[in-house]
């Protein structure tokens, strides 16, 4: 037999603490998910899943809240039931409500890359308010225009109709969820449980 | 809910990159295809495919009924018009075609879930997606696999916490505000206790990976796969002989 040596490269500190924290932020969108408030103008559920992607753009920035998000989507797809409703599977994603979990590690991204203008994320209390305002809502703004021309395609529909169904009738929801993070942000709680120094 | 179950079917033994393989394929056919041949040879595969992995139709429909309400519904917005006449019914066929190509798609992904834990999806990920990404990927997937349930009950445990205490009382925004901060300070500190713990573990960038090999079975699949996803692309490129395709 064969012997093999090889040297140990270990992950770097501070790269071990973004994955830690980009994985327990993606465990912790899958828990949203699964909490499914009745939403009288769609039929799709409506889930306090996008919280998870304001917090991982917000706290881990747009590399690591991307990564975030990924992960997501890959649990998902190779089969613990992790998107709303206890979903699991490729074939969610490919469905009509797909574009809405492939937009998230691209709205983390971006509310990362808005928010931290760097790959590392900075300490959230020297960010003004106002930029993290916009990132989330340019986030969100993301989330529903892929999530609407994904659900449009899915079902054979116009894109017009698709942002009724998939995009318009989840604003007041949706901007329900950004305010309640945005009150989190200016309260500086997050700034206060953000773990970079 | 499905989720993966021992057991000793064909599917079960196979390994987890063919049945991804054959997956894909399945997926990109069946949503690019527009003839109806196609479609049913498509849904006796599907069908073909619940029956090997032991499970049933009905408990996929009902595991993915938010989905399939959504589906539903498809056809009926699809006709809305923003003008007299209002409904254009012509349009609702198309639509009801692409949903239910959709549910095909369902089929066979529930079977993937049923026969394949998600540790061998990992190993497959950590395998063959390349560097350090494949790494930080399949480590990964493993990981929030293990925190979701645990972080879950964290979520719940919060949210019981504050109905005792009359979070009911509080309006909505209020209440995701409450819950949000709870859950997200528990689960930092489990990130915390879980960077320790991977350091203390010597977390490397090269680690011993997991066994997966190929069987006899497997090959075939693969080549189903790839035929698959060859019949994807003639319909997408709209090649003239994409509905003469012997499937």
């Amino acid at each position: 037999m064969t012997e093999q040596y090889e040297s140990v490269e270990l992950v770097g500190d501070n790269t071990v603490q973004y994955f830690a924290m980009a994985v327990v932020v993606a465990a912790l969108t899958a828990a949203l998910a699964q909490f499914t408030v009745p939403y009288p103008f769609s039929p799709a559920p409506f889930t306090l899943q996008t919280v998870g992607v304001y917090l991982a753009g917000l706290l881990l920035g747009p590399l690591w809240g991307a990564l975030s998000l990924l992960l997501y989507a890959m649990v998902g797809a190779a089969g613990a039931p992790v998107f709303a409703g206890f979903g699991a599977g490729f074939g969610v994603i490919t469905g009509p409500t797909g574009g809405y979990i492939l937009s998230f590690p691209i709205a983390a991204g971006i509310i990362g890359a808005l928010v931290h203008r760097r790959v590392d994320p900075r300490a959230l209390d020297s960010v003004s308010v106002p930029i993290q305002v916009v990132g989330m809502l340019v986030g969100l703004a993301v989330i529903y225009a892929i999530g609407s021309v994904w659900l449009a395609a899915s079902t054979d529909q116009s894109l017009v109709t698709g942002l009724i169904e998939g995009g318009v009738v989840f604003v007041p929801g949706d901007l329900l969820k950004a305010v309640a993070v945005i009150s989190l942000v200016t309260g500086g709680h997050l700034a206060r449980i953000s773990f970079v120094e | 809910m499905i989720a993966y179950e021992h057991g000793t079917t064909l599917f079960h033994r196979l390994d987890p990159r063919s049945k991804l393989v054959a997956q894909f394929g399945f997926a990109f056919a069946a949503v690019t295809t527009t003839e109806p041949s196609v479609v049913a040879v498509l849904s006796l595969v599907a069908l073909g495919t619940l029956a090997v992995a032991r499970l049933s139709v009905f408990r996929v429909l009902w595991t993915y009924r938010f989905v399939l309400v959504l589906l539903a519904l498809g056809p009926l917005f699809a006709s809305l018009r923003f003008g007299p006449p209002w409904l254009a019914l012509e349009h609702a066929p198309p639509s009801l075609l692409a949903g239910y190509q959709v549910v095909l798609v369902l089929f066979v992904s529930a079977a993937y879930v049923r026969t394949t834990p998600v540790r061998e999806t990992r190993a497959a990920i950590q395998r063959h997606v390349p560097g350090r990404a494949g790494q930080l990927l399949g480590t990964g997937v493993g990981l929030v696999f293990r925190f979701f349930p645990v972080v879950l009950r964290d979520v719940r445990r919060a949210r019981l916490a504050l109905r005792a205490r009359g979070g009911d009382e509080l309006s909505t925004r209020e209440r995701i505000q409450r819950l949000s901060l709870l859950t997200v300070e528990q689960a930092f500190s489990r990130g915390e206790r879980l960077a320790l713990a991977l350091r203390a573990r010597c977390f490397s960038w090269n680690p011993t990976l997991p066994r997966l090999a190929f069987g006899r079975a497997d090959y075939p699949l693969v080549a189903a796969g790839l035929l698959l996803t060859g019949l994807g692309f003639v319909q997408v490129l709209g090649l003239p002989a994409a509905g003469s395709l012997p499937v």
